[in-house]
């Protein structure tokens, strides 16, 4: 370890780490544009320089290596005046629209020049006028005059996809990032240009003018849209006071993992947020439910608790069928496996997730859900059901998720269940699949309750809601457990507690 | 104090066909190369430039021998030598005559420096306007693979070396030698950051040698004669003789080769015909564009590293440029800011958006529209600019500057 002094306080850092690491560690933020912990350095935008005891110029902290007995300082008055000179210099010719840009309220540029400087401008010259709606590709836009050239996008697909589709073309003043002709920004990592720019130079056209963004609430929470299951932020307006049902998700961002997603996380997670409000299931729905009158999920446990039971009674396991998906939590696939398999000995009890898609190299996995691994160490068969073994002598069917839709064409499901006297279907989402069940009741997506989620790498991670789910929807533990309460062999199995210390003794 | 017959780096200048090998070799070309090769260990080579106290005629001045000695020793990487003929800096153009006149002594100096570190390939970086020059340069490595002076088994001994020119496109900044070594492994010419220093990671990251062509050229002559003769060639600490470019209102502008230490009076007046068509000395600008000017009484100055060091100026490159009474200096700080914003690479804010906002303030007051304050914010750019860049560049263009408008500053207000 290497022992040293920055703004009075001692630091004990690795060697090799860079003061402005170390002085992060230390919980000293050194203001830098340039510096990105995940891309190689460029040590160009030279705010983060910083005064050491004994060198005669500032040096950049995000580039220089810690050495033992180094004395530093980031807040000399040295320092804050190449700071401020560093923030003039970078705003002479800035374009100033903060009122209109995307990026205002979370601008590094804007916080640094509050927080350093707030000098009134003096420069005097013509600004250059430049392009402000450079298309680059994958909806993204450059707007010239906001830019300040850290390169940290340049830098990002050479390093990090490897595409290199961006560069920094002519020299000096007139320097400006640019495609090469013909050849935008073309990956699947695209999205995360928008949010590596330190300014609003980059805006996402998914983004772009939608809000500002202090109305936006983040919230932590995992991305359940392929196997990897990158740390992510999920941010959403919260809608109008009176104007209920305005709230929406506008934003993903990544959150760092290192030993999961790095910085980044795809464009498949990033953009793919709509399926959370999209064909969304809002209530009980379905024949028998108008037909017994069925308004909440506590009559809906009710009834099917009453029907499992009486199928029990008279041993008709072999005439039950279950289907369960990857998507559900690891404490969900358990319940499901307590109540079904081992209480009520249900045989067949499928997994159905949504149809696998072609990965990326990078982060983004074939299956498109986030549990499969969850699934299969607590026991699941993984091999997906045709139709016929779902209808097969079925006199009930109980489905979770919409998948089975994605996955069959709607005559087939018509056709195949058209003779299984029970269907009951929990889902967030009605992709045309409700019509064929006699009862649908809507659940949440991953976002909105607690649980698990076992990646494809084997991590087990723990997450929780990050938005209450719509008022009719019911997680799908809590109905797991309520209906494990009512036709289970020992009742206080089904209690949250109990649950968890089994899941965890479950799990490898 | 100059003598006739001072002339070591530009003897046989006046001999037709110098260029050529055979000239070459029969006025003792390759001599220091045969001895050192067979009667010298690659460390006694590098003791002897040591101790010559060879200072690097680039610009920064920093003695050879102790660059050579940067190189790690135990490594298995391949070593490079880049010899840098890039001659951006403006008033200088002593490096085109020792290339165009003597191409063969650079070679026998490339040869001399890769036997004392250990170098099997070698580049020769030079200026993109260098056309012709790059040619007769070819040629002479062609001339001397053919000789047997570069290839393998040079003077039949086990030391081998291969020589590629490779020409620029024209840009200051490939001048600076880690954006040179970026330029030489084909991308855009951005100084590099520091460390590593391209002793240890420089070209294709591999340890590398980069020499001034001048300073290459002096190696011959230390190896031959030996470090203690070179030394008594300088009047001053700094070894040897050095090519002072002289350029701008004198009778004879050109390039001349004195001891180093010689005095800049006598330079201009005696060697360079004093001032043309009578006119009275302003200024001199003493090593290149990027040297602070000195007044007319500041000139009776000895030419050497520490003298301008100690006037608060620099020998630099040595490019002497001599402004005379009828020249404005609101012109001249024009052409300095503008070429210093035009070459500025663009990497680091302070260096590209300084010299910017200094350039176009410059050539307001040229064309006479000061406003009350320009002299201060130039000022006061130029200190946020030095030594806050990441390459020398940024020093190079604030230092001329603030020394200009200080030293110049009641008459840029006059006049503009």
């Amino acid at each position: 370890m290497v022992r040293l002094v920055i703004d009075d306080r001692t630091v004990s850092v690795e060697p090799g780490t860079t003061i402005l690491e170390a002085a992060e560690q230390a919980g000293i933020e050194i203001p830098h544009l340039c510096y990105h912990p995940a891309l190689p350095k460029a040590g160009t935008c030279r705010l983060c320089a910083v005064e050491i005891e004994g060198q005669p110029k500032l040096e950049p902290s995000c580039s220089t290596e810690v050495r033992e007995g180094m004395v530093v300082r980031t807040e000399s008055p040295r320092v804050i005046e190449a700071r401020r000179s560093v923030l003039e210099l970078l705003l002479t010719e800035h374009a100033m629209d903060c009122p209109i840009c995307d990026k205002a309220g979370e601008c590094r540029l804007q916080d640094y020049y509050q927080a350093y400087s707030l000098a009134p401008g003096v420069y005097a010259e013509d600004k250059t006028r430049r392009e402000k709606k450079v298309p680059l590709g994958g909806g993204l836009l450059l707007d010239r005059e906001r830019c300040v050239l850290c390169t940290r996008c340049v830098r990002f697909l050479d390093s990090v996809t490897g595409t290199s589709e961006l560069g920094v073309f002519e020299r000096g003043i007139r320097s400006e990032i640019a495609c090469f002709e013909g050849r935008p920004v073309d990956n699947n990592y695209s999205g995360c240009l928008s949010e590596i720019c330190p300014v609003g130079a980059i805006t996402d056209a998914d983004f772009r003018f939608r809000t500002r963004s202090w109305f936006l609430e983040a919230k932590e929470t995992i991305c359940p849209l392929c196997g990897r299951g990158c740390r992510i932020v999920l941010e959403r307006h919260p809608g109008f006071p009176r104007l209920p049902g305005t709230a929406k998700v506008l934003r993903v961002r990544s959150r760092p993992d290192d030993l999961v997603n790095g910085h980044w996380i795809c464009n498949v997670g990033r953009y793919g947020y709509g399926y959370l409000e999209q064909e969304r299931c809002r209530d009980i729905a379905g024949p028998l439910a108008k037909r017994l009158g069925l308004k909440t999920w506590d009559d809906v446990v009710a009834h099917l608790a009453a029907r499992l039971r009486a199928l029990r009674l008279k041993g008709r396991q072999a005439h039950m069928a279950v289907v369960v998906s990857d998507w559900l939590t690891t404490e969900e696939l358990f319940l499901a496996g307590a109540v079904f398999q081992r209480d009520l000995e249900i045989g067949r009890c499928h997994v159905v997730g949504p149809r696998d898609d072609s990965p990326d190299g990078m982060l983004l996995t074939a299956e498109r859900s986030p549990n499969r691994a969850g699934a299969k160490a607590l026991g699941f068969g993984l091999e997906e059901p045709t139709l016929e073994d779902l209808a097969r002598d079925a006199e009930m069917l109980m489905v979770f998720g919409p998948f089975l839709g994605e996955k069959f064409r709607p005559d087939e499901i018509g056709a195949a269940l058209a003779g299984v006297k029970t269907k009951v279907l929990f889902t967030p989402r009605d992709n045309g699949l409700g019509r064929f069940f006699d009862l649908v009741v809507p659940t949440v997506w991953p976002a909105e309750k607690d649980g698990t989620f076992t990646n494809c790498q084997g991590l087990t991670r723990a997450f929780s809601a990050a938005f209450a789910p719509p008022s009719s929807a019911v997680e799908e533990w809590r109905l797991l457990a309520a209906l494990g309460r009512a036709v289970g062999r020992n009742p206080h199995f089904y209690t949250p507690l109990r649950c968890a210390g089994d899941v965890r003794r479950a799990m490898p | 104090m100059i003598l006739a017959g001072d002339r070591f780096l530009t003897r046989d200048f006046d001999l037709e066909h110098l260029y050529r090998i055979e000239s070459y070799a029969a006025r003792g070309g390759y001599q220091a190369a045969a001895k050192a090769l067979k009667t010298m260990t690659p460390d006694e080579v590098l003791e002897e430039v040591k101790a010559a106290n060879l200072r690097g005629r680039g610009g920064a001045g920093f003695p050879a021998g102790i660059k050579w000695g940067f190189v790690p020793r135990e490594t298995d990487a391949p070593r490079y030598l880049c010899v840098n003929a890039d001659e951006g800096e403006p008033g200088t153009f002593k490096d085109r005559y020792l290339m165009s006149h003597n191409p063969h002594r650079l070679l026998e100096g490339m040869i001399l420096a890769s036997y004392a570190v250990g170098i099997r390939t070698a580049y020769v970086y030079i200026r993109g306007e260098y056309g012709a020059i790059a040619r007769r340069l070819e040629a002479a490595v062609t001339e001397a693979k053919a000789s047997g002076w570069l290839g393998d088994h040079i003077a039949g001994t086990e030391f081998g070396l291969e020589v590629f020119i490779h020409r620029g496109a024209g840009s200051y900044i490939c001048g600076e030698e880690t954006a040179l070594l970026e330029s030489l492994e084909g991308k855009r010419g951005h100084p590099r950051l520091k460390p590593p220093f391209p002793a240890s990671v420089g070209l294709f990251r591999c340890p590398t040698v980069i020499n001034n062509v001048e300073t290459i050229c002096n190696i011959p002559d230390i190896i031959l004669h030996g470090a203690e003769a070179f030394l008594r060639r300088g009047l001053s600490r700094d070894g040897g003789t050095r090519l002072f470019s002289v350029s701008g209102a004198v009778a004879k502008p050109g390039c001349y080769e004195l001891p180093a230490g010689a005095s800049l009076r006598e330079l201009i007046f005696d060697r360079a015909g004093g001032m043309r068509l009578g006119r009275k000395l302003k200024a001199v600008i003493p090593g290149g564009l990027s040297a602070p000017v000195l007044l007319e009484k500041e000139i009776d100055i000895r030419l050497d590293g520490d003298s301008l060091v100690e006037a608060g100026s620099m020998l630099g490159s040595a490019g002497i440029i001599v402004i005379d009474d009828q020249t404005p200096m609101t012109m001249v700080l024009d052409k300095m800011a503008g070429f210093y914003a035009h070459e500025s690479c663009g990497q680091c804010s302070p260096c590209r958006i300084g010299t910017a906002w200094m350039a176009r303030i410059a050539s307001r007051l040229r064309s006479g529209r000061r406003r009350d304050g320009d002299l201060e914010t130039i000022l006061r750019l130029a200190a946020n600019i030095k030594g806050r860049t990441l390459c020398p560049m940024g020093d190079a263009a604030a230092l001329p500057i603030a020394a200009l408008v200080t030293k110049f500053r009641d008459e840029l207000e006059r006049t503009s």
